[in-house]
């Protein structure tokens, strides 16, 4: 049993949420994905368009007053166990939109983050590594 | 139970059909996925990633959506993970293995290989979700799309096989792989060659391959029927869609290019030859864009099905 719960750590998929972010985040999630240079697949991730298929969960933004409801609502349909990382300075500080009458974040005030990657944005490869953590306090979890 | 019945079910369950179709279609995923990723120049996951997506799903925990009707939801990936398991042990393998006649002819596997896609249906309209009834109702203007080509294309490898051997048509399998042996395969039979076509274009749609990944499509409506699954149903489905692939590529293969040398070479002959076909359509997949629901139909309606006349008038026209 031990080996089977082993070879299941090794499959974590991602599932990204927009929290409200200016994309910039967004866009080099992208690139950890669509560029040969920094592959995520090789940690045996794979992005994934439901968040019910999703094992950590990758938020960006700064949680704005419109999009609050609906992020936490997603967040719920994730199945346990999951990991939260906080990619960007946004959803930890606020960011460039910090004290914004729209902005209700720091995000952690609703949901438990587990990793944060700052940066403005972060460069792919700090993404790759908070990923990497991820997968190792998932593996504990799971 | 017989000894007969109790060998028919040990060719369903456990090979060609079962668990060996499941590891035969998962370590071809996993080769598909790698094929791409080097293609894009990544380095890409483990070749048994697919094995370890596969356990993790099955440790995961399983949600069922309010909206959804449970029974159904649960079901349709039961159904539909067993009709494959039924058709792999219906695809002979020559020289290797040849299918229980119990089982049924070419038209029960045709029957056999339309049910992922109804499952697929039933799966997104039961799971309740917008996105699950947009995938529902693009796979099936896909399926009603390449239902004919392919049926067309089944009928004139059946009518022509039957022209040779003197019969009005050969719905047997296992026979007509074994006229292909003595005397050569369809591959090499010009008079074959717009149904070995019609097969090759169907591939794709059946299995979800761009540009045809329409119905699943995950960055425009989240993999469709699948939106609402998680866990352990997901995880059947996703053995659903790899013994899916076997059975379509081991049928193509036992269609138009069966030979192979007898014992366990033709078993390795097979798996050769099911790789070839996973690298060419790894290449497909990832050198070419997603179509538009309308775009693929009227792409089936079209070629495919004329292809499709063309084959049946050939076959036809050699009696
Ligand atoms: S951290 Fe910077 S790049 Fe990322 S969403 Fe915030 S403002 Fe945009």
């Amino acid at each position: 049993m031990d080996f089977l719960s082993k070879a299941a750590r090794k499959s974590p998929w991602l599932y990204r949420i927009n929290a409200g972010s200016c994309n910039g985040c967004d866009v080099e999630l992208a690139t950890t994905a669509c560029i040969p240079r920094y592959d995520v697949e090789r940690l045996g991730c794979q992005y994934c368009g439901s968040p019910k298929h999703a094992d950590i969960v990758l938020i960006t933004g700064p949680l704005t007053a419109r999009v609050k409801d609906k992020v936490l609502r997603v967040y719920d349909e994730i199945p346990d166990p999951k990991v939260t990382v906080a990619i960007g300075v946004c959803p930890i500080s606020g960011g460039v939109f910090r004290e914004s009458y729209a902005i209700e974040g720091p995000i952690d005030r609703y949901l438990p983050v587990d990793v944060n990657v700052p940066g403005c944005p972060p460069r792919p490869q700090a993404i790759i590594e908070g990923i990497a953590k991820a997968i190792e306090i998932w593996a504990k979890r799971a | 139970m017989t000894t007969e019945t109790l060998w028919t079910l040990a060719t369903v369950l456990v090979f060609p059909g079962g668990l060996f179709a499941l590891v035969l279609g998962l370590a071809l995923k996993g080769v598909e996925r790698r094929a791409i990723a080097r293609l894009q120049r990544r380095i890409g996951p483990p070749l048994v990633q697919p094995f370890y997506d596969l356990l993790k799903l099955m440790r995961k925990r399983t949600l069922i959506p309010d909206t959804a009707n449970a029974f159904v939801f649960l079901a349709v990936p039961v159904a539909g993970l067993a009709s494959m398991a039924v058709a792999a042990g219906m695809i002979p393998i020559a020289g290797f293995f040849e299918p229980s006649p119990l089982l049924g002819n070419l038209v029960v596997l045709f029957y056999l290989i339309s049910i992922p896609a109804v499952s697929l249906m039933l799966a997104g309209s039961a799971s309740g979700s917008p996105y699950g009834a947009i995938g529902f109702s693009r796979e099936m203007a896909i399926v009603l799309a390449y239902e004919g080509p392919i049926l067309l294309s089944l009928v004139s490898v059946a009518l022509y096989a039957g022209a040779l051997t003197g019969q009005p048509v050969l719905l047997n399998l296992t026979e007509i792989v074994r006229y292909q042996q003595q005397h050569g395969a369809f591959l090499f039979d010009p008079w074959m060659w717009p149904a070995l076509l019609t097969y090759l274009c169907f591939i794709p749609a059946n299995l979800g391959i761009a540009p045809f990944d329409i119905p699943e499509a995950e960055s425009e409506i989240l993999e469709g029927p699948l939106v609402e699954y998680s866990g352990p149903p997901l995880g059947l489905m996703k053995m659903m869609s790899v013994t899916k692939a076997v059975v379509v590529l081991g049928l193509g293969i036992a269609l138009f290019f069966p030979n192979g040398p007898a014992g366990l070479a033709g078993l390795l002959v097979f798996i050769i030859k099911c790789l070839v076909l996973v690298l060419a359509v790894s290449l497909l997949k990832a050198a070419v864009g997603r179509m538009r629901i309308d775009q693929a139909v009227l792409f089936y309606l079209k070629w495919p099905e004329l292809l499709g006349f063309a084959g049946l008038a050939l076959a036809i026209a050699r009696f």
